[in-house]
């Protein structure tokens, strides 16, 4: 399954409700895939998508809100899981697209190839779904309906082979569409 | 200070603590109100998050962590243009401060001049006139910075 495929199962549970996406490919396929006046895309500040939502989150407590992250970005703000799960935010679905690598900057390595994410989101009093099948997702994304959260779903996801196009709304203009959808 | 800036409708007070904004965070906890954070990074996440979610929001910290958020501040918060307040103590304004803090505390002015983030100096006489000003910012819909001068050591 590659990120899109994953993307693609996701957006139709989803919804109208808000999805804060990662800086990097996340962000592209998503908006490629299905884009939605709810989604609010990252360009920069690469790591923060989890803390994003997790404000929209503590806000809008009527609403589920989606973080869609990825390995690299989650790594670079660990500390943000300690803070959902301190907080123990009921209405947080903190998806991860792992692909083990940096791929936007080349396909560097991360982390992730050696160290079980899972064993951490867990420690931080996350409920923690894994798979890397398309059944299994699907068979997540049911289960997750009638859980409270936080949650992580981690999905071990292959390297694209095709890239997606740069999002290509302005800046102001996604903020603008999304404050305008939330409230 | 606190209560003055929840009296003008501030809602949210994220950020990392920094010992010159000791009694202002003390006012907050009290009232169960503040947000503390792993860095301050992520409190300015946390609170571009509640901001998108039109609630006003402040995040605090000390002038090391307004060195750690530069990208943050020009890559999220001035690039989206979301309006916050930042609550900054000024470590290293007095020469004889720690080592660690004379540099930034050093540059910090000309930074933040630099980055195009508009500052004030609170004072025991101004500081009204500060969050006055620092609402009407966010208000019209841009982030600025209050510095508070850390002048005891």
């Amino acid at each position: 399954m590659n990120r899109k495929d994953a993307i693609r199962l996701i957006t139709k549970k989803v919804g109208k409700q808000p999805i804060v996406s990662a800086n990097g490919y996340e962000s592209r396929d998503l908006f490629e895939t299905s884009d939605k006046k709810s989604n609010f895309y990252m360009i920069g500040s690469m790591g923060l998508a989890s803390s994003i939502g997790l404000g929209v989150a503590i806000k809008n407590p009527k609403k589920r809100v989606y973080v869609f992250d990825g390995d690299g970005n989650i790594l670079m703000n660990l500390g943000s899981l300690s803070t959902i799960g301190a907080l123990q935010q009921k209405n947080l679905v903190h998806i991860i697209f792992d692909n083990e690598s940096h791929e936007s900057t080349g396909g560097q390595p991360t982390h992730t190839t050696k160290i079980d994410l899972k064993n951490i989101a867990e420690s931080t009093r996350y409920r923690v779904f894994k798979t890397r099948s398309k059944n299994g997702l699907q068979k997540i994304l049911n289960k997750i309906q009638n859980i409270s959260g936080p949650i992580m779903v981690i999905i071990k996801i292959e390297k694209s082979n095709k890239v997606s196009n740069r999002v290509t709304l302005n800046p102001i203009n996604i903020r603008d569409r999304f404050m305008n959808h939330i409230r | 200070m606190f209560d003055y800036f929840q009296s003008l409708g501030i809602e949210n007070f994220v950020g990392v603590p920094d010992s010159t904004l000791k009694y202002f965070l003390d006012q907050g906890l009290k009232k169960n109100k503040i947000l503390i954070a792993t860095r301050e990074e992520e409190s300015i996440g946390i609170a571009v998050g509640m901001s998108l979610s039109k609630s006003h929001s402040l995040v605090f910290m000390q002038n090391a962590g307004l060195a750690n958020s530069i990208s943050t501040i020009t890559s999220l918060v001035q690039l989206y243009n979301i309006p916050l307040i930042f609550l900054v103590g000024w470590r290293g304004y007095l020469q004889g401060d720690a080592p660690e803090h004379r540099k930034i505390g050093k540059i910090q002015p000309s930074l933040l001049k630099l980055i195009g983030l508009k500052s004030k100096i609170v004072t025991e006489k101004n500081w009204q006139t500060c969050c006055k000003w620092s609402f009407k910012q966010i208000s019209n819909g841009f982030p600025c910075c209050l510095v508070i001068r850390r002048t005891s050591l």
